[in-house]
């Protein structure tokens, strides 16, 4: 085996602690390729050195033992780590109401996700719009559900161009520098059909999460 | 003295009529509290649902309305308000079920009596997580590590099943609505619940119970 000192299931070991320290400091740390790669790479060989085990003609020596269970063990590891990962993700996914391009055209975001991420992201996302047309003519499942309503209108200050936007109660052209009072179907119902570019639906999604980004929500004087 | 008890007794049975909504309600706190996914209360949310359309269809008509008063106003905004506050509670009762249904697609789809008590969207899409989350561990793991290994239904001895499942032990906070038949927690332990008493006991020995309607989780 490898001259260095490493103990088995070392590697496995520091994939999880990636898990707990990104669950401690609530924040999504960066897909730690490399280290998915070796932990694989460590799979093979102990693999390889199982197999020579077993195709000797004399009993299996007690290390098997260890080996298997090594095995086992970091399996779980690697696969605790993805999965922790995508639990994450979906929080991510509703903390702003399902609005993916929102999350993908975030740099800073997308740079941290592994490719097959960002394809489970867009596969769910369709899995849940389709779950959620089954609601679409009386509400929409995936707004905002941490605070009951209290007000039926939310003074909004457009800070930057959104274009027009259908709501519930009609189109409204926001342009920069307005104030509107019409928000609150567009913060509770998020019922929205953005005209491209995407961009625009970027920041419209920034309303509809109420992260302050595009628009912000005023002070309501 | 007994005219005031007369007078109080009243006050009570209308605290307990049983609106759509107040039943809503009560599904709602017993799913947020509940290890296990109850069953689906398709009825009562359909017509939940089509309420609040009607109701939402009249105040757009009547907000068109160009005579309407100040007052009707005022009337019209706090029935919107009415039904916003509805829907809240709809989509997080909807949303309590949908995360529990993704926490155990897997074991929903080998499992048929779970099955019985979702409704077919909620089953459509606990196939579609389940699959989607299996090809993700297998286009991101799986597929890289030795034949032998990729597979996701291992059971090795010690180490806990790869399948999550509802934990039915976990304890709940459970009121009585009635009188309840007597719990046996085993031997010769068992509880006999009055009306209006409060325990907290593993979610497994009042399933039968909350499925009858006579506790409620809190």
């Amino acid at each position: 085996m490898s001259s260095d000192t490493r103990q088995f299931g070392d590697l496995a070991t520091q994939l999880v602690m990636e898990s707990r320290r990104s669950t401690q400091t609530d924040t999504l740390l960066k897909y730690n390729d490399s280290l998915v790669r070796s932990l694989i790479r460590e799979q093979r060989d102990l693999e390889k050195t199982a197999e020579s085990f077993e195709t000797s003609d004399r009993d299996p020596p007690p290390a098997l033992l260890i080996l298997q269970t090594v095995v086992i063990r970091n399996k779980r590891c690697l696969l605790a780590y993805h999965a922790h990962r995508i639990d994450r993700l979906r929080d991510l996914y509703w903390a702003v109401g399902g609005a993916l391009p929102h999350i993908l055209s975030n740099q800073d975001i997308r740079s941290k996700l592994s490719p097959h991420e960002v394809d489970y992201l867009r596969e769910y996302n369709s899995s849940v719009m389709e779950f959620r047309s089954e609601f679409s003519h009386e509400l929409d499942i995936t707004a905002n559900i941490t605070n009951p309503p209290k007000d039926l209108h939310v003074l909004v200050h457009v800070v930057k161009d959104c274009g027009v936007i259908q709501t519930e109660l009609g189109s409204i052209d926001f342009q920069k520098g307005q104030r509107f009072m019409d928000l609150a179907p567009l913060l509770f119902n998020a019922w929205l059909i953005p005209l491209p570019p995407v961009s625009q639906w970027a920041c419209l999604t920034a309303v509809q999460s109420e992260a302050v980004g595009a628009v912000v929500l005023a002070e309501s004087t | 003295m007994a005219s005031a008890s007369a007078r109080v007794a009243p006050i009570v049975e209308t605290q307990e009529e049983d609106t759509p909504l107040s039943q809503l309600c009560r599904y709602w706190l017993n799913e947020r509290h509940a290890p296990d996914i109850l069953p689906a209360q398709e009825e009562l949310l359909s017509s939940l649902l089509d309420h609040i359309r009607r109701q939402s269809e009249a105040v757009q008509l009547l907000r068109g309305e160009p005579s309407a008063s100040e007052e009707e106003h005022i009337r019209i905004m706090l029935v919107q308000m009415e039904v916003e506050r509805v829907k809240f509670i709809v989509r997080s009762y909807v949303r309590t079920r949908l995360f529990k249904i993704e926490k155990f697609a897997r074991f929903i789809m080998t499992d048929a009596t779970i099955q019985t008590r979702i409704t077919t969207a909620e089953r459509a899409h606990a196939s579609r997580h389940a699959h989607l989350t299996d090809r993700h561990f297998h286009n991101s793991v799986l597929q890289s590590l030795p034949e032998t290994q990729s597979h996701l239904d291992d059971a090795p001895v010690f180490v806990p099943p790869m399948i999550t499942k509802p934990d039915e032990n976990r304890p709940v906070f459970v009121h009585a609505l009635n009188d309840c038949a007597p719990i046996r927690f085993h031997e010769d332990l068992t509880l006999e619940m009055k009306r209006g008493h409060i325990s907290l006991m593993p979610f497994s020995f009042i399933q039968s119970l909350l499925a009858k309607g006579d506790v409620e989780l809190i």
